[in-house]
């Protein structure tokens, strides 16, 4: 089972995933020359504000992922990006430490994935573009034909996948791509396809782009990605992005609520982050996307395969970076090897069981840091151990490297492993936890 | 109301005939064109360097110092202002160990240029002929 000249694909989704699976099957097509048709199906206009715009997502991009990006052929322009950081702070109720970017070629990005916030149309033109907007442009200009109508029904036809949109239009493809995420109805059809893909298990962030202005983002948040260790029941991740003049909040736990957001908002070392008297704007643009934390069943068949979220991807970050990986796995897959379910799992499973494994990794480490959570000691022997790092011109850094990678997503979980629990940042925290230990006795 | 901050970017900036590595430099990174046009120049110790390549958006420079170790085997400069992402070496090499297709376009990109630098061989031969020819004619 192979693609052959005039053999049609068809992706449900214009997301990251699904735009970058098109571009690397199309690029990859002609290199052998071959000549394919792909359609992707997305109804979604990414040059609009606001939630019909945007595709949920905190929207930092590792400096990594885009010299990756760029070597394979997807240059991230200048005017995607909306700020750039080059440090992250670490806040807790023992004070703060800022961690700079660990080398040259570290920094971060941030952007958009639709046109901005809601109420960012007021400004003309609006001064970036959408990072989904651009994927989906270059895959078209690449030979993809966009068809943006929602689909509404997929099944099989004569042992081939088969589209069928509202109007009743239908479509038979030789190969169908899912790139559907987790928040639409979509991932349910390729689910109804009964080819053995269960979808991965899911929780739900929040994300909420505060408005500050220029001058009080720069004031309280400079070029630096904003970090809180707060010991707040069910809470795992809690950050706040610079973004032009907007402050990006990422909640990332279980069961975020109302109560928990108050906490949040009230808690001291996010209150010395937000503008004086500053209050939550009753229409803020917010949204409460599904994130992936467990692996999905079997996301490919024979003619079929699934990417992006709705297939393997990071635990709590770099879904773009996840993305990437698993599009090109898919495309490489599909257009050198073939489009059976044994091409897929001999070439495609193997990078969807890569990103797995390593995610396995990442829960250790999110459960270390949940235990250290409620425990001030342990908490303020970390800062002073990353404290001392940053002052040394010498170290080598390691325990800013694992922090840094955990929050960037430049690294795996097992490379940032790696780091944390060198022998050398071990030694250092049990003397720094020692000496602070025999300092509060000596008082 | 003021949106932008400042101008966000990633990479590094070059001013217009800045250099951006210099021949028989150790190797290093491998550069990526971003925003601009870069030349590239090889001095062969004669008088003046010469221009072996103009190279555009989204070009490749610097690669053949990430495969085989040796120094820089030209100069490249900046014409007008240029931006360029730099990939360390040692993370190239990490990448291709987890995904060789990342060499894929490197390699492209230098079969392109080898291409080029055929085409130039070939019409320098040519000139090289025609010099001899009117050299033969003109000789007594």
């Amino acid at each position: 089972m192979e693609l052959g000249n005039h053999s049609r694909v068809g992706i449900v989704g214009g997301g990251p995933a699904g735009s970058m699976t098109a571009f690397f099957l199309m690029d990859l097509a002609k290199r052998i020359d071959l000549n394919i048709e792909c359609d992707i199906f997305e109804p979604r206009n990414f040059s609009l504000t606001g939630p019909p715009g945007c595709n949920m997502c905190g929207g930092v991009v590792s400096e990594s992922l885009v010299q990756k990006l760029a070597i394979s052929g997807i240059p991230i322009p200048s005017d995607l990006l909306v700020d750039t950081i080059d440090a992250y702070t670490l806040h807790s109720d023992q004070g703060h430490v800022r961690i700079g970017a660990v080398s040259e070629g570290a920094r971060i990005a941030c952007i958009f994935r639709g046109a901005g916030p809601r109420g960012a149309e007021a400004q003309k033109p609006i001064p970036w573009r959408s990072l989904d907007g651009y994927l989906l442009d270059l895959a078209q200009q690449g030979g993809v034909n966009l068809i943006a109508e929602r689909v509404k029904t997929i099944d099989w036809h004569d042992q081939r996948p088969r589209i069928t949109l509202g109007n009743g239009q239908s479509f038979t493809y030789d190969l169908l791509v899912g790139a559907v995420g987790l928040n639409g109805s979509g991932i349910s059809m390729f689910e109804n396809l009964q080819f053995g893909y269960k979808p991965p298990r899911y929780t739900k962030a929040y994300i909420a782009e505060l408005y500050f202005g220029s001058r009080e983002v720069e004031q309280r948040l400079g070029q630096s990605m904003h970090i809180f260790l707060l010991n707040i029941p069910r809470l795992k991740f809690l950050a706040l992005t610079p973004k032009g003049p907007y402050a990006t909040l990422v909640v990332l736990g279980e069961n975020i609520d109302q109560p928990m957001l108050e906490q949040i908002f009230q808690a001291p070392e996010m209150v010395r982050c937000l503008p004086p008297g500053w209050k939550v704007p009753v229409q803020t643009c917010l949204c409460q996307p599904r994130i992936h934390i467990g692996p999905p069943r079997q996301p490919y068949g024979d003619r079929i395969a699934l990417v992006g979220d709705c297939s393997s991807s990071r635990l709590y970050k770099d879904g773009i970076g996840a993305a990437f990986k698993l599009a090109k796995a898919c495309a490489y897959t599909a257009v050198v090897h073939g489009i059976s379910k044994s091409d897929f799992q001999r070439f495609f499973a193997p990078t969807c069981h890569e990103l797995d494994w390593d995610n396995r990794l990442g829960r250790i480490m999110f459960a270390m840091d949940s235990l250290q959570r409620p425990f001030p000691k342990l908490q303020a022997t970390l800062l002073d151990c990353v404290r001392r790092e940053q002052d040394d011109p010498d170290s080598p850094k390691r325990l800013s490297a694992a922090l840094w990678d955990t929050f960037t997503g430049s690294a795996s979980y097992r490379t940032i492993l790696a780091n944390a629990v060198h022998p050398s940042v071990i030694r250092d925290y049990l003397r720094t936890f020692a000496r602070m230990a025999c300092k509060m006795t000596t008082v | 109301m003021l949106f932008r901050r400042g101008k966000a970017s990633l990479g590094k900036s070059f001013q217009d005939g800045e250099t951006i590595v210099k021949q028989h430099d150790p190797p290093g990174s491998m550069y990526i064109i971003l925003e601009g046009r870069v030349q590239i120049w090889v001095d062969d110790g004669d008088k003046e360097p010469f221009l072996v390549a103009v190279l555009g958006k989204d070009n490749v420079f610097g690669s053949v110092a990430l495969y085989d170790g040796s120094s820089r085997i030209s100069t490249a400069r900046a014409i007008g202002r240029v931006r360029v992402l730099p990939v360390d070496k040692r993370g190239f090499l990490q990448w291709l160990g987890e995904d060789p297709t990342f060499a894929l376009r490197i390699m492209l990109k230098m079969a392109e240029r080898i291409r080029t630098l055929i085409a130039q061989l070939v019409s320098l031969r040519r000139e090289v002929r025609e010099l001899r020819q009117k050299v033969g004619r003109t000789r007594p």
